[in-house]
């Protein structure tokens, strides 16, 4: 765990999950696995707020405990994700394409999955049924089925897997849960790495749930019994089936959906738009057949392709041969061929892709901060990969002395390295070849850090703009909560102005200047996870590269 | 003896009309005329006459020696030169013939002096005279920025003195090679756009969206925009540029002999292409360009409450 | 690695064999260099499309909907009055449940809550006191605020109800008020799982009901 890394981590914990959970959730990050006692020593927290704070943690994944690693008997140790931490950043994006998959309903499910970590199917579906209906029209209300209907497709398509049965912990022969609606999961001896979500075959089948009904709309009333009373319905004890097996939101799923959708814009950008929709038929009807790590689809004719081609897409069958051909003889080999049976087997370079993208990614870096020559000769010793100075100045057409500044800033900057190769065994520096040279993997590695400290700036410097205004914001906030209550009770429009003048005109422009600059700082969080999502993918993908 | 003496006679007289028709011949062919060219010319002359009548207008310094694979090669000396030289002693001009021979690519100071054998002081005092008499110039060499070579006054230097169509006088013309490439581009790209709007199948239009080098060279040339004749090589350089900027690709395919703009049967194909991304997020923010990164720290100077670049860009 | 950062940084080779000698370096400094040196390049604008826009909702939207999560586990266990007013005022408190109970199959024995403990916590935070900071229109607010206190203690006295009422046998947690209900556990368990520090975890690994495992 990097530095940035655990800085980033601990801003993301503490916005969401409060101070105290940051406190708990740093110290295992910086520290390793920890047991309880330890941490209670560390953090001089109360018991019980680290209690909680650890539940809080394991709700939402961030922490996995493992019982007896050392031996029978030995304490729980718990360890913080990183990974799924950083994930925080990254909720609006899975929210919003639920949305744009699965409608408003699955926007829904997967942001009360988000909220709360993990939940059964049957609370999830009550509790969205209800939010649809508040925002329906009067006497209209969302039934339980259909929210069910969208919950079972989320996990058909993988978007939704059960959670591991034991929150991590290892397990021990002969303890299956007495209570466990599930299957017990393979007896294996105990194992000290958690188990995943996928290492447990029913993690993609959804229960017989009885569930039958229609979501509650929560009567807005003007004192607190109306609210308490409509907030029974909730409390009930119902049982649906499901109990005991809990959800929830497969990251990696929604992961390949967003590295499939970058493929694809690439394709439309240096292509066109029919190249792109072959290439989106061809990742979508991989989607089951490939694994998540493979660096290929599987080869896939192109007979097979013409018939799974959208229904609105009336290319003929020469012509997507000619798409298909131009898509092999692209440079950037977006698509590459199998073999020549069924019309020609094609196959999509997820990891060819990747490096592209990455590699795209550095040189808009080096462009958007040193300029259009800088960026030429990044992109140049990407090409030849080692230079000499001489060479980088005449291939890339830029005199000796600006040659030499550019290349001395990206050195300074660890954009680019430079390597001796001696001519003679006694490295003597007349004799020695100075090569420049650009590791693309490195690179990339130190831009991700970058990155995550970027994040980190960005909210700290939302923490600040907010702490710096806090007085006016209460100050508003007040003033709304005021202006409410009146209008509740029937006030006079000019009693309503004259709260409303309680705030200062001046007041006013600050309030709206600091909105504007809340809301900046929030969208470039939310762009630059994008450059972090595109960079942790291809770092992944070169682990488990063949290459 | 009154034999010898009348075929002396007539010698002279002959030897003067040898002399005029050597010169002739020079004039007729100024790349320089051989031996043969004499003898088939005036074939009833001995060769002792024509080597006596080449002897003269040598030491006249009308006529030039020079050697070439085949053979001795006389050539007319410039009479413009010739008159200029008038007033030159032998050092001078053989000072001058060093340079001569030099052609276009010119002599160092230093090598004119190993070649003469001359003092330094005598070489700089002759080559001054020289320059001021317009028979002589100096030209910087790329190579080596205080060095300058010499040679004949309206001579064209060649590429390796003056580095090439890039620089002038030296200097590397970096507008010059900036407008190349924007033109360059320019042109691949109107032919891509051409090729797309054509709606034709997706292979012909890939294949019309590329240009080799030859057509964008010959583009250029039509263009005008260049003072100095630009090759083939120097357009493919301007065009690699283009590469290394991700604006441009090329793809290389094998031609047939004497296609036009083929190469050892090759041909090479450009043609404009799209990034494959838009600017990453990671620059749309202050901190991915910022200069004093490394140095930020919350609680530090330069952090992310104090930073200025921060708060310029919020109120933008 | 190369230096980084600012001036001259440490470089492992000759940098003179590049041919940058001391003369050539990019133009030294005149005395103490600015903290904020300025910049050729400024940063590209940022996307602005619906998708964004609805993101950037999204991601305000879940922000303050988890600030207000008993997930969400705050030092002094009111949220500010401010927030207060604000959830009774703009009818905001929705589906804000006040209690989240884990579901203790899945959770470490050891992090089960103690009863002896939240008996102590429950009157603190009934002392709680509403104070009012802003001078403008104090009639108004201190009105308000009456209400407000009663409503407090009214909904403080409700949730106790509910919950003695309760008899599912699972514990709760809160956030607010951390009560604990009448469990099954016993009472000697507790006592030593508090009172000898040193094997509190050998204990809970022992006591298995069944009730959570591991």
């Amino acid at each position: 765990m990097t530095v940035q890394e655990v800085r980033l981590c601990g801003l993301l914990l503490q916005e969401h999950f409060g101070e105290v959970v940051e406190k708990v959730g740093t110290l295992m990050l910086k520290n390793g696995a920890q047991n309880l006692r330890t941490i209670l020593h560390e953090t001089g927290m109360s018991v019980d707020l680290v209690k909680k704070s650890l539940c809080v943690l394991v709700q939402h994944g961030a922490c996995l405990f493992i019982s007896g690693r050392k031996g029978p008997g030995s304490p729980t140790e718990y360890r913080a994700s990183c990974d799924q931490i950083l994930r925080i950043l990254r909720y609006p994006r899975y929210i919003y394409t639920a949305k744009t998959l699965y409608g408003d309903t699955g926007e829904l499910i997967i942001e009360e999955l988000l909220q709360r970590g993990h939940m059964t199917m049957s609370s999830t579906v009550k509790k969205v049924a209800d939010r649809l209906t508040q925002n329906m029209e009067e006497g209209r209300s969302m039934d339980y089925s259909e929210v069910s209907s969208a919950f079972s497709s989320l996990v058909e398509t993988h978007f939704l897997q059960r959670c591991p049965q034991l929150g991590g912990a290892a397990m021990k022969e002969g303890t299956a849960p007495a209570d466990a609606v599930t299957p017990a999961a393979p007896a294996a001896p105990a194992s000290t790495a958690p188990p995943t979500a996928e290492s447990f075959s029913d993690c993609y089948k959804v229960p017989q749930v009885t569930l039958i009904g229609r979501g509650k709309r929560q009567l807005a009333s003007e004192d607190g019994e109306d609210q308490r009373n409509a907030k029974r319905p909730r409390m009930d004890s119902e049982v649906h089936g499901d109990e005991g097996i809990y959800w929830q939101v497969n990251f990696e799923r929604f992961h390949l959906h967003f590295r499939d959708q970058a493929i694809i814009t690439a394709v439309a950008n240096k292509l066109d738009q029919t190249s792109s929709e072959i290439v989106r038929t061809m990742l979508r009807m991989s989607e089951v057949t490939t694994s998540p790590s493979a660096t290929c689809t599987k080869p896939l004719s192109a007979n097979e392709i013409f018939r799974s081609l959208p229904a609105g897409y009336n290319i003929s069958r020469p012509i997507l041969d000619q798409y298909l051909t131009l898509l092999v003889d692209d440079p950037m080999e977006f698509v590459g061929k199998a073999g020549e049976s069924g019309g020609g087997m094609y196959v999509v370079n997820m990891h060819k892709a990747l490096t592209n993208l990455a590699r795209a990614t550095l040189e808009s870096v080096v462009q958007e901060r040193f300029g259009s020559r800088s960026a030429r000769i990044f992109r140049l010793l990407l090409r030849k990969r080692h230079l000499e100075q001489k060479q980088v100045e005449d291939f890339a057409m830029i005199p000796a002395k600006e040659a030499k500044d550019m290349l001395y800033t990206l050195l300074s900057q660890n954009l680019v390295q430079l390597q001796e190769v001696p001519k003679t065994p006694d490295y003597a520096p007349s004799r020695t070849f100075y090569l420049y040279t650009v590791n693309q993997l490195s690179t990339a590695r130190m831009l991700l850090q970058n990155c995550y400290k970027t994040v980190a700036n960005l909210m700290e410097r939302r923490l600040f703009e907010t702490k710096d205004s806090k007085r006016l914001l209460e100050k508003s906030q007040r003033i709304e909560a005021i202006l409410a209550s009146l209008q509740a009770s029937g006030a006079e429009p000019e009693q309503l102005t004259e709260v409303e003048e309680m705030i200062t005109a001046p007041e006013k422009q600050q309030l709206d200047a600091l909105r504007l600059h809340i809301n900046k700082l929030d969208s470039a969080e939310n762009q630059v996870d994008e450059t972090i999502f595109l960079l942790e993918s291809y770092i992944n993908s070169t682990a488990t590269s063949a290459s | 003896m009154a034999e010898v003496k009348v075929k002396k006679e007539t010698n002279v007289s002959e030897a003067a009309e040898v002399e005029s028709r050597i010169k002739e011949l020079c004039q007729q062919f100024p790349q320089g005329i051989t031996d043969q060219v004499i003898q088939n010319d005036m074939p009833h002359l001995e060769p002792q006459q024509r080597a006596m009548a080449i002897n003269k207008l040598l030491s006249l310094g009308q006529l030039d020696l020079l050697r070439n694979s085949s053979g001795l090669l006389y050539r007319l000396k410039d009479t413009q030169s010739v008159s200029k030289m008038k007033g030159s002693d032998n050092q001078e001009k053989l000072v001058y013939q060093i340079i001569e021979d030099a052609g276009n690519k010119g002599i160092w100071s230093r090598d004119i002096r190993f070649k003469s054998n001359l003092p330094l002081t005598e070489i700089n005092k002759i080559l001054k005279n020289l320059e001021s008499k317009k028979l002589i110039k100096a030209v910087k060499s790329v190579a080596a920025s205080k060095k300058k070579v010499y040679m004949l006054y309206n001579l064209q230097p060649d590429r390796s003195v003056t580095g090439g169509a890039w620089y002038s006088d030296q200097d590397f013309e970096s507008e010059f090679v900036e407008v190349l490439n924007q033109q360059c581009f320019k042109f691949l790209q109107s032919k891509a756009e051409a090729a797309r709007d054509s709606k034709q199948s997706p292979m012909v239009q890939r294949n019309s969206s590329f240009a080799t080098s030859h057509e964008v060279w010959k583009y250029i040339c039509e263009l005008g925009i260049s003072k100095v004749d630009l090759s083939m090589d120097d357009i493919e350089t301007i065009l690699n540029t283009l590469i290394y900027d991700g604006k441009v690709e090329m793809t290389v395919i094998a031609a047939k002999e004497g296609t036009v703009g083929s190469v050892d049967g090759q041909m090479k194909l450009y043609r404009g292409v799209n990034a494959i991304i838009q600017p990453t997020g990671l620059v749309k923010t202050p901190c991915g360009l910022c200069p004093v990164f490394d140095d930020c720290h919350e609680g530090g100077e330069i952090s992310p409450s104090s930073c200025i670049y921060m708060t310029e860009w919020l109120d933008f | 690695m190369a230096g980084r950062g600012r001036g001259v940084g440490a470089f492992t080779f000759n940098i003179e064999a590049l041919g940058i000698g001391r003369g050539s370096m990019p133009e030294a400094r005149v005395g103490p260099s600015p903290l904020f040196p300025s910049t050729d390049f400024k940063p590209v604008p940022l996307k602005a499309s619906e998708d964004e826009d609805y993101m950037l909702a999204l991601k305000q939207e879940m922000r303050g909907t988890m600030q207000r999560l008993p997930h969400n586990i705050k030092l002094q266990s009111n949220k500010s009055e401010v927030e207060r007013y604000t959830e009774r005022y703009l009818k905001q408190s929705q589906t804000e449940d006040e209690e989240w109970t884990p579901d203790w199959k899945l959770f470490p024995r050891e992090l089960m809550p103690k009863k002896k403990q939240s008996r102590a916590k429950t009157a603190g935070t009934k002392k709680k006191t509403v104070k009012i900071a802003c001078k403008d229109a104090a009639d108004v607010l201190t009105k308000l605020d009456e209400l407000a206190k009663k409503d407090n203690e009214k909904s403080d006295d409700e949730t106790e109800k509910k919950k003695t009422g309760e008899e599912d046998g699972e514990d709760e947690v809160e956030a607010e008020d951390f009560e604990e209900e009448d469990i099954e556990e016993d009472n000697d368990y507790i006592e030593s799982y508090f009172d000898n520090g040193e094997d509190f975890a050998a204990d809970s690994d022992d006591n298995m009901d069944g009730e959570a495992t591991y």
